[in-house]
């Protein structure tokens, strides 16, 4: 016969399982994130190297956004996988990137305008499925200022829980060096672009070190 | 500028991946931040003529 507490323990079991599934999926959707915004990046620097389209300032501006977006999005998962994260780091670290996809969102309304406003101009560089790279970027930023906000609105009960020792803990921990990676050739990039200037030029064309220090390549 | 901002950037980033402590990580951020908001001002120069 089956007494109240049995029913009570079952149903404290069944809530465990399900907080810790929705844990599971809040790590994974973090770490999608991280992805998501390492696959925009490497698509920009694709754009840029294979389809020699020089990034201009704005466009610049627009990456750094997105890095500062998504470096508390690897630093959760950092956490996670060192079972460290708090509900309060974790909340911290949402509204980091929240801060940073909004200004990231300024960043791309300001270009896009910028080539509205000019009724001969075609846009900046080539367009990706009939849209404009900032165009792409403004619409990443939105999507993280909602998904940020919907993990906030969820962390009273769902912070995320890395996986258990394993090939999916490895992948999280890829995914982390990865983006790692990225910002690193970023930084090779803009040191090629920019060369032993203070600021980028408003229509960059070539590789300014390269010129600077005499080889006159482009 | 870019470089400096781009440094700061992987700065904050390798020392988040690290496990350093909260306060470094969220200065370097904050630095990264302001000195991106920085740049953006600086090369904003003229107001957009459009009417809505």
């Amino acid at each position: 016969m089956t007494t109240t507490t049995d029913i009570d323990a079952t149903v404290a079991i069944e809530s465990s399982d399900l907080s810790i599934t929705w844990s599971r999926i809040a790590f994974w959707g973090i770490v999608l994130f991280v992805v998501g915004y390492c696959g925009v990046l490497l698509a920009a620097m694709g754009v840029q190297i294979f389809g020699n389209e020089k990034p201009c300032p704005l466009c610049m501006l627009q990456r750094y956004a997105m890095i500062l977006a998504t470096i508390p999005a690897m630093w959760i998962v950092a956490d996670a996988l060192r079972a460290k994260l708090t509900r309060a780091r974790y909340a911290s670290a949402l509204g980091m990137s929240i801060v940073a996809a909004t200004c990231g969102a300024f960043e791309s309304t300001r270009q896009i305008l910028l080539h509205i406003a000019s009724p001969t101009d075609r846009g900046y560089g080539s367009a990706v499925i009939g849209l404009h790279l900032y165009t792409w970027a403004l619409i990443t930023f939105i999507v993280v200022i909602l998904f940020c906000g919907v993990a906030l609105m969820c962390s009273v009960s769902v912070i995320p829980v890395a996986p258990g020792p394993g090939a999916l803990r490895t992948m999280a921990r890829a995914v982390e060096i990865g983006f790692l990676v990225v910002i690193a050739i970023n930084v090779v990039l803009i040191v090629l672009l920019e060369g032993l200037s203070w600021v980028l030029p408003d229509d960059p064309t070539r590789y300014k070190l390269i010129n600077d220090l005499g080889f006159g390549l482009h | 500028m870019d470089i400096v901002i781009m440094i700061v950037l992987m700065a904050t980033a390798f020392c988040a991946w690290r496990g350093l402590s909260r306060r470094v990580v969220m200065t370097l951020w904050v630095l990264g931040l302001v000195a991106m908001l920085g740049l953006f001002k600086y090369h904003v120069t003229s107001p957009l003529h459009l009417n809505f």
